[in-house]
């Protein structure tokens, strides 16, 4: 929270995001591109789907760190849960779960930084959310 | 070799990167093992491809009307591409498309009712 990014002046964020997301969204691309010419045998591809923990607040944010999200070659946000501040995203080169978390928060903070002129509430959710089904009331399971 | 020429030829370059992007982004439905890979690979990759198209035909034929046109049309062909991508991935997980048998993690898969019944399938 007391990087560069979050207390340099308002414009100098907006501009270190963009520059920094055109550099993600454009060698996201070459690696992606790469890996889809790759030899089947030899694909370097690990997806999986990541609970991330997310500390965006209002509809502008959460739509705007979704589309950017999936805008990203290689990354997609299935779904989102506000209620739980989680973005459910699919990764294509996840080599453990910290990596993508690391990445997608890291773009959340730098967009944050960039839309709100304090940076204001960062916080995330730190324990991973127990998202299990309540049972079904009406039939039993055996 | 005069200024013109000169964005002439980097609006060629641009206009063959975009078109080789899609070639790649086409042969990747192929290549890829699920809806998801192919939703988040190509749906952007596509548009970076037509982004890089009309960046090209910008800078062979530049007017400021031009610019303006060609920076709404790659906001909106990315916005549209993303949402687009979102709602694809979003309506087949929904409808069971069960992720390819690569994917290792699926945190998604906890929150689902019908997964947790007995006799549903785990796997496809």
């Amino acid at each position: 929270m007391s990087s560069t990014t979050s207390t340099a002046l308002w414009p100098w964020r907006v501009v270190t995001f963009l520059v920094w997301y055109a550099k993600e969204f454009l060698l996201a691309n070459a690696r992606v591109t790469a890996d889809v010419l790759r030899p089947r045998g030899r694909q370097k591809m690990h997806p999986a789907i990541i609970a991330v923990p997310a500390a965006s607040r209002s509809e502008a944010e959460w739509a705007l760190i979704s589309s950017l999200i999936t805008l990203t070659p290689g990354t997609l946000t299935l779904t989102i849960s506000r209620e739980h501040q989680i973005l459910y995203i699919h990764g294509m080169f996840v080599d453990s779960r910290e990596e993508l978390v690391a990445e997608i928060q890291e773009m959340e903070d730098r967009m944050l930084g960039a839309m709100r002129r304090q940076p204001g509430d960062l916080t995330r959710p730190v324990e991973a959310p127990v998202v299990t089904p309540a049972e079904p009331s009406e039939d039993g399971e055996d | 070799m005069d200024i013109a020429s000169f964005f002439h030829g980097a609006g060629l370059v641009l206009i063959f990167l975009g078109i080789a992007t899609i070639i790649i982004a086409g042969i990747g439905l192929f290549r890829l093992p699920d809806l998801y890979l192919r939703a988040s690979a190509v749906g952007t990759s596509a548009g970076l491809g037509v982004a890089s198209i009309v960046l090209g035909a910008l800078l062979m034929d530049f007017t400021w009307l031009n610019l303006l046109k060609a920076v709404i049309a790659v906001v909106a062909q990315l916005l549209t591409s993303a949402v687009g991508s979102m709602a694809i991935a979003r309506t087949g997980y929904l409808n069971n498309s069960r992720p390819a048998e690569i994917t290792h993690t699926d945190d998604l898969i906890r929150t689902r009712r019908d997964m947790f019944d007995s006799d549903a399938e785990p796997h496809r």
